[in-house]
């Protein structure tokens, strides 16, 4: 399943009056608890699409309140099974975003021009395989060990690392990519 | 006893420093008067930073006096700055003060209090509407930095609200630097509590001995620390060094008795300044010159 989340929609809805800047931590709070409160009414495995196509500014404080903190409790809570994709941020914005996950060593997945990318820290031969399942579509650990020309322990490790972190999914011994459409 | 602290002719950050030692010689005066009669242009770092100042002095309950500028054309300007309508808040104004409206011509803002979160709402939302088109019509800033300045501006005033302990100003203008770059100036300044008082508990004893103003400011600025615990803390300032270093702006801060900067190479300012006259609070600028059409 997936969930669309508008992030200017949700801004707008708890902060009236400020239609489309995410600044200052106590906005980013809000707008947290908001879209957590959605992401408490669905069941079963979601991809939630964080859309911030609309959203004209977002500063690091919010970047750390929304985004951060939403994949931090994400992880935290082994009942929940989703799986966040940042869409519509721009190359500055990602890198801003980038900085604050690699600050807690977080990590999460954003689309940008059309292609997937893994933001924020993880090892390396995970960001390699990554890279190989978004080119791919979808793949099994022996593809991207062939990819990869690694071991098929090691690739399979780096793969489950990503599951772990809840970048990819795995489903009946495949890996796939998270995909907003 | 009174003092006179004499506002410099040309006021601005290089020449705060002058302004600082007087006000420091003077901080024990039972009346301190600030005389700008003579002074013929000023930064918006020098019209905040005579707010702090002057909210520096009511909060140890003095009444300081200020002399408005002599020179008309100069008052009117910091009347269309707006710095009369807050200095009037914090001294007994002597002089004649010109009636403009803030915020005309074209100010990018107009000096602003920053006392809570949707103080930087208004700001943001304000320099955003209103002062884009200036930003990339004047000053030919791609359209990217002016989003950005939206953020360094935005993280620059939760300083102030995060951490000062009390209320600040903000001021956005753009004007030919002294080395003849034109540039747009974001300057907030405040009379709080300083980065080496909000950071002390959690990072003095990291320092030991070397602890002071500028190691406290190279923890925040350089190190990206925080008062709070939480490691998402501390990415307001180094959000504010990737704009700049993508658009080769300039930041510098100045705290208690230091001042660091990081410094662009079409400037070449000190990188770190210790042993200065003391001085209330924080004082920041960000300067983003002219032309910034490419990001490094």
């Amino acid at each position: 399943m997936i969930t669309q989340i508008d992030v200017r929609g949700v801004l707008a809805r708890v902060v009236p009056d400020h239609l489309t800047d995410l600044v200052t931590r106590p906005t980013g709070r809000a707008v947290r608890s908001s879209i957590e409160e959605e992401l408490a009414l669905l069941t079963g495995r979601t991809v939630v699409v964080l859309d911030f196509s609309a959203v004209r500014i977002i500063d690091c404080s919010c970047a750390d309140e929304i985004v951060a903190k939403l994949v931090a409790a994400s992880l935290a809570d082994a009942g929940r099974d989703a799986f966040f994709l940042l869409r519509g941020l721009t190359d500055e914005q990602i890198e801003d975003v980038e900085v604050v996950l690699r600050g807690q060593r977080l990590a999460l997945v954003a689309e940008a021009s059309g292609t997937l990318r893994v933001l924020g820290e993880v090892a390396d031969q995970a960001r390699l395989a990554f890279a190989r399942l978004a080119t791919r579509g979808e793949a099994r650990p022996e593809d991207v060990a062939q990819d990869l020309a690694c071991s098929l322990e090691e690739a399979r490790a780096a793969l489950d690392e990503l599951v772990v972190r809840r970048l990819v999914m795995r489903e009946a011994g495949n890996y796939r990519p998270l995909t907003a459409a | 006893m009174s003092a006179v602290v004499e506002v410099p002719q040309r006021f601005d950050e290089r020449s705060f420093e002058q302004f600082a030692a007087a006000w420091a010689r003077a901080d024990a005066a039972a009346k301190i008067i600030l005389d700008a009669h003579a002074c013929e242009w000023i930064s918006p770092y020098g019209l905040v930073a005579l707010l702090a100042a002057g909210q520096a002095l009511r909060e140890r309950g003095a009444e300081p006096r200020f002399t408005v500028p002599r020179d008309r054309d100069v008052a009117h300007f910091w009347g269309r700055m707006g710095f009369f309508d807050h200095a009037r808040e914090l001294y007994e104004l002597h002089g004649t003060v010109p009636r403009v409206k803030a915020g005309e011509s074209k100010v990018l803002l107009a000096i602003t209090p920053v006392r809570a979160a949707e103080d930087v709402h208004t700001v943001v939302h304000h320099i955003q509407e209103k002062s884009a088109a200036i930003l990339t019509g004047e000053l030919g800033l791609d359209s990217r930095a002016t989003i950005g300045f939206g953020m360094a501006l935005s993280e620059a005033c939760q300083n102030i609200v995060e951490h000062a302990g009390t209320g600040g100003w903000v001021c956005v203008h753009a004007y030919t630097w002294w080395k003849s770059t034109r540039v747009a100036v974001i300057a907030v300044a405040d009379a709080g509590v300083g980065f080496r008082h909000t950071l002390e508990p959690t990072q003095g004893a990291r320092y030991g001995e070397r602890w002071g103003d500028g190691a406290a400011l190279e923890a925040a600025l350089l190190q990206s620390m925080s008062r709070f615990r939480d490691q998402g803390r501390g990415q307001g300032l180094a959000g504010i060094r990737r704009y700049l270093g993508r658009w080769q702006g300039k930041i510098s801060i100045r705290s208690g008795t230091a001042r660091i900067a990081i410094v662009p190479p079409w400037d070449d300012d000190a990188p770190l300044t210790e042993g200065l006259a003391p001085f209330p609070g924080a004082q920041v600028q960000l300067v983003i010159p002219a032309g910034a059409g490419e990001p490094r």
